[in-house]
């Protein structure tokens, strides 16, 4: 009885055992499989590769590597028994099924899982490969579940190619977080997919070495088997006893002869094309099967459904020593063998052609000339660069090209001047097969007298203060630049190291005809009042014949408000009315026009002067304004200047108004910067005259490159004369009637009564005293030295800003703001507010009036509003 | 009623031919900040199933009392969902075996007077479809099948690229256009003389009972009938991972006139007709109920 239990047992574990084989033979699973979108279309993702051009269906497209892997993917798993549908057998446009399409295709077919093929793109200019899993919902949380699974289980048999070159390991997310912006609309294929399903982006075919592998059938065949080993290890399969194997050949030490892009690793070596592989038995002899690389440069081979087992893989090429390797290939596996072939280099190395070639007598060479010399075979770098030599001695970098077959030798900075240098090859340089040259190489070269760009101008100088807005920079040399790298070569930047954007369509740069080269720069960033910016000129900067800078030049500059009021000071000339100007030309060789700018910093116009005063010459420019004004050595005038890096000089011609009709002149200097500047004015007026205006004068400087100028003028001022400290009546003495001065501006007290001078008992009146009363009025015992009536600070300096402004206008001062109103141009309150602000996002764009209230102080400010 | 004037303007614009269409009203039916998808109007017009973005549950709106009852909470649910010409809804879930991991589909029908959800035909491996009948609806399996009634009437499906025209149990096989990868959307015209289809690669074509080929309408999907002469159908681009644009179109069945009824940036897509009425949805799950005046 026992024993017939245990037969029973025995039966049933049997019969179990037997359907369980029986269920997992009979009910296989049914993939469904997308090979992308079909067409050869604008959106069917061509990569134009040598030897293809754009559009040329034979070249590389991702719609046809799509439905290579597709078919090796169908195949494989009909192949193991599964079911199978695939939304296009074709390459047409008509197999551009719509996204819903292939949906509805997938659920009507009763399929487990969904298989999308693709492979990716940057889309920028910068590389990567890698595997990139995607399946519906967010990552770690996929809407069908198990999609997850099937995702990295695919991952895993992708990212064992060893034929690739992987940036990175692969990457699985959801597609609702890869693609946030989205709004969880997520891929269309898998959006109502009921299968357990999955996008793959196998790797980036705009990787070019990626792509012409991708344009191999082997390679996609892989690619379509590694998809139907992670279909088996998703459903838990291993009973499909056939393995692959594949591999890359690749030459062992030549980079890449076509080579015009990115490339990682292995990559950067020459593929074997053309080669023969053969499967040889596990004797070593008996061959089983044959594939050849073909010539699109990937050195790609497989063997494709092999037994497991022991095996060589031979390799054989006319140009490469053949190569055999042992494999053991496993079942349900993808074996991969990369071999690196060595070149059959039969004769020795020679240089067969070089640079540069120079005799005794000819013209001597400039002083960063390159020493190329080219190879009958491609060389090995690091012996061949040993043997390099070259007197006198000059540090140097070398570089290879044409998969080295050509050195190039080029100084670091630049050979001496007036030399001749002799250039040798000793013997010991070898090719890429170890072989030496026969004969050692010689050449000679001499240099010219010139050996670096010399610097002529630069703006900003160092410390220059410039004003924020519409800034340019200029960089003027002695020969024409080369103008292949400006902008990375010329670089402005922010106290926080941040780059400043430049205005390119507006540069400028010196023409071939002329007799230095510039380049001009203007900055489309405003820059920030106060700050500290870095003018970095790098030492690369060179000219059209590659001679660069000596070294990088630094310069720091400020930048400031040029158009800042003066409340101190008055305005004689505001440069308003271009027809209120007569002009007179000193010269006959001079020319110039006067017209009305818009670029201003006050008012609504500057005027702009265009003088040509090629070879020499001078203007006077002549207004009723200028020459109805008349000022003593105790004035300073200070004018708004908006320059060119002309050099030309502006002045103010002077006439003393007695009898002696002196004449005198006030310099605002040479025009050697951009945009605009507030200058003040020097000369030596004699105390106790009065001088009248007679013009204000453009001359042309010493300079030899002045040839022409374009500036504006804006406001000249007159003011109080900063001088000498603690002369606040300007008489050129400190006493007590400075002390009286002061105090008289201060009390706004026209007596005639004196105070002592001593202010502060120290037993002798000076500019201390004159500095004691300004700390009475300050209120602080470190009141700074006053040199000028009109330098006594009494009252708060208003800012406001920006203008014009779309939200808000900000007032500033050194004392308490109580608030702010806002007025039309026809006297109306706008608005008002009880704080430094006020709110303009709802007022209509126009001109209006702020009115600023501090605690001593009200302060009337012209600003706009704009939208 | 921007978007209603945008749809009556749009209507007004003809792509070609004498008629006219007029949109004569358009409502968005779901409550705010509820989405749906995967509509499907009864015959009547009345009532309406609809599903989650991923066809996971289904719904059913009441148009008149606007009551909305909760069907199924399964996978899939939405995708193949129907009404019978006996008023009950017939459905299909999916559900991914933990073990196998193969899929197991489940027919299942709601019945409305009861207000109980039935398996009616179990969980089995493979495709599992319905096929609407003009006295039935059937779901057919693998391995097994069901029908809601013992005499079906005209019932139309597809498999493969084979369109299945079932007349009173005489059952013809027809494959009038070339489509590798299969026919999808079978449906019947409300006089029973024509069966509409999509065909991969092809678009979709009208044929009469015989499989003679009437009428090919153009590379749209999801027609349904609107009535016995036109058609709405949904058009849509995409740059091979999204959707990039996607309407609503009109059709007339002999394929001599088409229209559109809401533009391509509308995103507006899946539709369904039934009583004289046409829903859709937006890639965003708003579900808008339009009636139309066609002037001929």
């Amino acid at each position: 009885m026992k024993k017939i239990h245990y037969t029973l047992a025995l039966i049933m574990t049997v019969a179990v055992i037997a359907t369980g084989i029986s269920r997992a033979q009979v009910v296989k699973p049914h993939v469904y499989i997308n090979p992308g979108h079909g067409g050869h279309d604008s959106d069917d993702r061509n990569v134009t590769i040598y030897p293809y051009a754009t559009g040329d269906t034979a070249g590389y497209w991702e719609s046809n590597s799509n439905l290579k892997k597709g078919f090796a993917l169908n195949n494989c798993l009909r192949a193991k028994g599964y079911t199978t549908s695939m939304s296009r057998v074709t390459n047409t446009s008509n197999d551009d099924l719509a996204l819903s399409t292939i949906v509805a295709l997938c659920n009507s077919s009763g399929a487990d899982i969904f298989y999308s093929i693709h492979s990716n793109a940057t889309g920028v200019t910068s590389r990567r490969n890698h595997i990139l899993g995607l399946y519906r919902g967010p990552t770690g949380s996929p809407v069908i579940a198990n999609s997850d699974v099937l995702a990295s289980k695919l991952a895993q048999r992708l990212q064992v190619n060893e034929a690739a070159v992987w940036t990175s390991n692969y990457q699985l997310a959801g597609d609702f977080t890869f693609y946030p912006d989205w709004n969880n609309a997520g891929l269309g294929v898998l959006r109502g997919n009921m299968a357990v399903s999955m996008l793959s982006e196998g790797s980036f075919h705009d990787y070019i070495p990626e792509t012409y592998r991708l344009m191999n059938d082997n390679y996609c065949w892989m690619e379509g088997w590694n998809f139907s080993l992670g279909a088996d290890d998703y459903f838990g399969y291993n009973d499909f006893g056939k393995g692959a194997i594949a591999g890359n050949l690749r030459d062992n030490r030549m980079p890449r002869v076509r080579n015009d892009f990115i490339m990682f690793g292995d990559d950067n070596r020459e593929p074997v094309s053309n080669a023969t592989v053969v499967l040889l038995a596990s004797d070593g002899v008996t061959g089983l099967d044959t594939c050849y690389t073909d010539n699109l440069y990937n050195g790609i081979y497989a063997f494709k459904m092999v037994d497991p087992g022991t095996y060589y893989v031979k390799v054989e090429q006319p140009d490469y020593y053949g190569q055999t390797k042992q494999v053991t290939i496993e079942a349900n596996k993808s074996t991969y063998c990369n071999f690196d072939l060595s070149r059959v280099r039969s004769t020795p190395p020679e240089v067969v052609n070089f640079a540069p070639v120079w005799h005794e007598g000819d013209a001597p060479l400039k002083a960063n000339t390159p020493v190329v010399l080219e190879f009958n075979w491609d060389m090995n770098t690091e012996a061949t660069e040993a043997a390099f030599h070259i007197e006198p001695a000059v540090e140097g970098t070398f570089r290879w090209e044409d998969s080295n077959y050509r050195m190039i030798f080029e100084p670091t900075d630049a050979y001496d001047v007036n030399t001749l240098y002799t250039v040798t090859l000793t013997t010991d340089a070898k090719h890429g097969g170890g072989m030496t040259m026969q004969e050692p190489f010689q050449l000679q070269f001499k240099t010219t007298y010139r050996k670096h760009l010399q610097v002529i101008d630069i703006f900003p100088h160092e410390g220059d203060q410039v004003h924020y807005k519409n800034a340019t920079i200029e960089l003027r040399t002695d020969s024409m630049l080369n103008n292949s790298y400006y902008y990375d070569r010329i670089v402005v930047t922010d106290k926080d190291g941040n780059a400043l954007t430049y205005n390119r369509r507006s540069t400028k740069s010196g023409k071939a005809d002329e007799p230095f080269g510039y380049i001009r720069i203007p900055i489309a960033t405003a820059m920030t009042v106060g700050d500290e910016y870095t003018l970095t000129i790098a030492k690369e900067m060179d000219d059209t014949a590659g001679i660069h800078l000596p070294e990088t030049i630094v310069h720091k500059f400020v930048a400031v408000d040029a158009g800042e009021e003066k409340p101190e000071a008055t305005v004689i000339e505001g440069f308003e009315d271009a027809g209120a100007f007569s002009m007179v030309a000193v010269t006959d060789a001079a020319s110039a026009t006067m017209s009305a700018s818009t670029d201003h910093l006050f008012g609504s116009r500057s005027l702009q002067v265009k003088y040509n005063a090629d070879p020499c010459g001078a203007y006077h420019f002549i207004s009723e304004a200028l020459s109805g004004t008349t000022i003593t050595n105790a004035d300073e005038l200070s004018l708004h200047v908006n320059g060119d890096m002309s050099n030309v000089l502006v002045s103010l011609e002077l006439e003393s108004t007695d009898a002696a009709h002196e004449y005198a002149k006030i310099d605002f200097g040479k025009i050697n910067f951009h945009g605009w500047r507030y200058i003040t004015g020097k000369g030596q007026l004699k105390a106790g005259k009065s001088y009248k205006i007679e013009s204000l004068m453009i001359a042309n400087s010493d300079e030899e490159l002045v040839k022409s100028a374009a500036i504006k003028f804006d406001n000249l001022l007159k003011g109080a004369k900063s001088g000498v400290a603690g002369d606040v009546n300007g008489d050129g003495v400190v006493n007590s009637a400075d002390v009286t001065a002061l105090y008289k501006f201060i009390l706004n007290n026209d007596s005639s009564t004196t105070v002592n001078g001593d202010q502060n008992g120290d037993g002798v009146i000076n500019s201390a005293d004159v500095t004691a009363v300004y700390g009475i009025i300050l209120g602080t015992a470190n009141a700074p030295a006053v040199t000028a009536i009109g330098n006594v600070a009494t009252k708060p300096k208003v800012k406001v800003g920006p203008i014009p402004s779309s939200d808000y206008i900000v007032a500033s001062a050194g004392d308490y703001i109580q608030g702010v109103e806002l007025y039309d141009m026809n006297g109306r309150l706008v608005v008002r507010n009880g704080g430094n602000y006020v709110n303009v996002g709802n007022i209509a764009a126009g001109a209006y009036i702020l009115r600023v209230y501090t605690t001593t102080t009200a302060t009337s400010h012209r600003v706009a509003v704009r939208h | 009623m921007k978007h209603l004037l945008l749809i009556v303007m749009l209507a007004a614009s003809l792509v070609g031919g004498a008629q006219r269409v007029v949109v004569t009203s358009s409502t968005a039916i779901l409550n705010a900040g509820e989405t749906g998808f995967y509509p499907k109007l009864n015959a009547q017009g009345d009532m309406l199933l609809y599903s989650d973005v991923d066809a996971h549950g289904l719904k059913m709106l009441n148009l008149t009392t606007r009551d909305v009852a909760a069907i199924s909470d399964q996978d899939g649910a939405g995708f193949f969902a129907n009404w019978s010409s006996d008023g009950n809804v017939y459905y299909v879930t999916s559900k991914v075996d933990a073990k196998s991991h193969l899929v197991y589909r489940t027919g299942m029908r709601y019945d409305m007077a009861r207000r109980t959800n039935d398996v009616v035909l179990e969980a089995q491996h493979g495709a599992v479809l319905p096929a609407v009948g003009t006295q039935g609806i059937a779901i057919k399996g693998k391995k097994h099948s069901f029908a809601s009634a013992q005499h079906m009437g005209t019932v139309v499906s597809t498999q493969g690229s084979q369109v299945i025209i079932n007349v009173n149990g005489n059952e013809r096989r027809f494959s009038p256009v070339e489509s590798y990868a299969g026919y999808l959307w079978p449906s019947l015209s409300p006089a029973g003389d024509k069966v509409a289809f999509f065909a991969a690669g092809r678009g979709i074509v009208v044929i009469d009972l015989d499989g003679n080929i009437l009428a090919e309408l153009g590379n749209y999907e999801m027609p349904a009938w609107y009535d016995n002469d036109y058609l709405v159908a949904q058009n849509t681009t995409d740059d091979s991972y999204q959707f990039t644009s996607s309407q609503i179109m009109l059709l007339k069945a002999d394929g001599s006139w088409c229209h559109e009824l809401t533009s391509p940036t509308s995103m507006t897509m899946q539709p369904t007709a039934g009583g004289g009425k046409i829903a859709y949805t937006t890639i965003d799950g708003n579900i808008t109920l339009i009636t139309i005046d066609i002037n001929q």
